[in-house]
């Protein structure tokens, strides 16, 4: 069972994260604190009891529910069902090589450390921006395996899908950002 | 060696899927980092209330075993219930079902015996009367009974 300083440090440390990723989904601040909030309250009322190891897994099922539960409440249907049939890239060029971005973006990266405060700023809204644009179900895979670490069996079941369709959103989510990233002459 | 010369050459697409991830991710922790102050105060007022929930819930969960307890203590006689075991539970809990039965069991004998009680003292008085008990299915006595006295 966790007790009360392993949920409070557990909840501190997800808060914001938790925060970003559902204002990347809903982009609304004020609804992305409404549903963390949601979340935070379910797992301590219904899961307080469970060893601390499970928590993080138990939290980011009951964050992507209560996500889904503000879209159904606002009646977003449109937006939902964009963005959960978006299994397939409307991007043709399937040469794309994330490889050859990253080696493209090599040399700016060796003057990033000499950038000033605000262009870092500027990067972060940028990459930030991108990442919001991505389709929810590629976004909630990269997410989910890379910000919060879960593995691909984890972050299959807080998704509800197969571990290979995991993969292929976190690969064409790496893709899309990428080349997005690239157009805009950004190296993350 | 920088990895991503390294990853150039790679033929692991998710090894380079992972590093370009991770370059994403240090820059949305650092955007994570800097929400704004009333974020964070809404953010740390929910993980309190969240708290305040998961203490409750504990304290609930408590209190629903505690008169259980006290009830077993009572039924040993001033016991303080500290060993208390599931059986004795159990019988703490069924105890007073098992008393309201036994007591209706015994108001219903008790009835019945008042009935027999009271058979017995009518049949005790009509043998023990002058009339023999046949002349109450005579009719005429019947009517003789129902006639106005003079």
């Amino acid at each position: 069972m966790a007790s009360d300083l392993e949920l409070s440090d557990f909840l501190k440390s997800v808060e914001k994260r938790a925060f970003k990723r559902t204002v990347f989904a809903v982009r609304d601040d004020d609804a992305a604190l409404d549903i963390v909030q949601d979340a935070m309250i379910r797992l301590a009322e219904k899961y307080a009891d469970r060893p601390p190891g499970e928590l993080p897994l138990i939290f980011q099922r009951i964050l992507s529910n209560a996500t889904m539960d503000w879209f159904r409440r606002q009646k977003v249907r449109n937006a939902a069902v964009r963005n959960f049939s978006d299994f397939e890239s409307a991007d043709p060029e399937q040469e794309f090589d994330l490889l050859e971005t990253l080696g493209a973006v090599e040399g700016s990266m060796a003057s990033e450390s000499a950038s000033d405060a605000v262009a870092r700023a500027q990067i972060l809204h940028l990459i930030e921006a991108e990442v919001a644009e991505l389709p929810a179900r590629q976004r909630e895979a990269f997410l989910l395996r890379y910000w919060e670490e879960l593995d691909v069996a984890e972050t299959a079941a807080v998704m509800g899908c197969s571990e290979g369709s995991v993969k292929t959103h976190c690969s064409r989510a790496v893709h899309a950002l990428a080349k997005a990233l690239q157009a805009k002459g950004i190296a993350p | 060696m920088n990895p991503t010369t390294t990853l150039r050459h790679s033929a692991d697409p998710e090894a380079a899927q992972a590093l370009f991830a991770r370059r994403v991710v240090v820059h949305l922790n650092e955007g994570a980092a800097q929400v704004q102050p009333d974020v964070a105060e809404r953010l740390r007022f929910a993980r309190e209330q969240a708290l305040a929930r998961a203490r409750a819930q504990r304290s609930v969960a408590a209190m629903t075993v505690e008169p259980v307890g006290g009830g077993v203590s009572a039924l040993r006689w001033g016991g303080n219930g500290r060993n208390s075991s599931p059986l004795w539970v159990k019988i703490g809990s069924v105890m007073p079902l098992i008393v309201l039965v036994c007591g209706l069991l015994l108001i219903r004998h008790w009835h019945a015996q008042a009935e027999i009680d009271a058979a017995a003292e009518i049949d005790a008085a009509l043998l023990a009367d002058d009339l023999p008990p046949s002349a109450y299915s005579d009719p005429g006595f019947s009517e003789f009974l129902k006639s106005p006295r003079d």
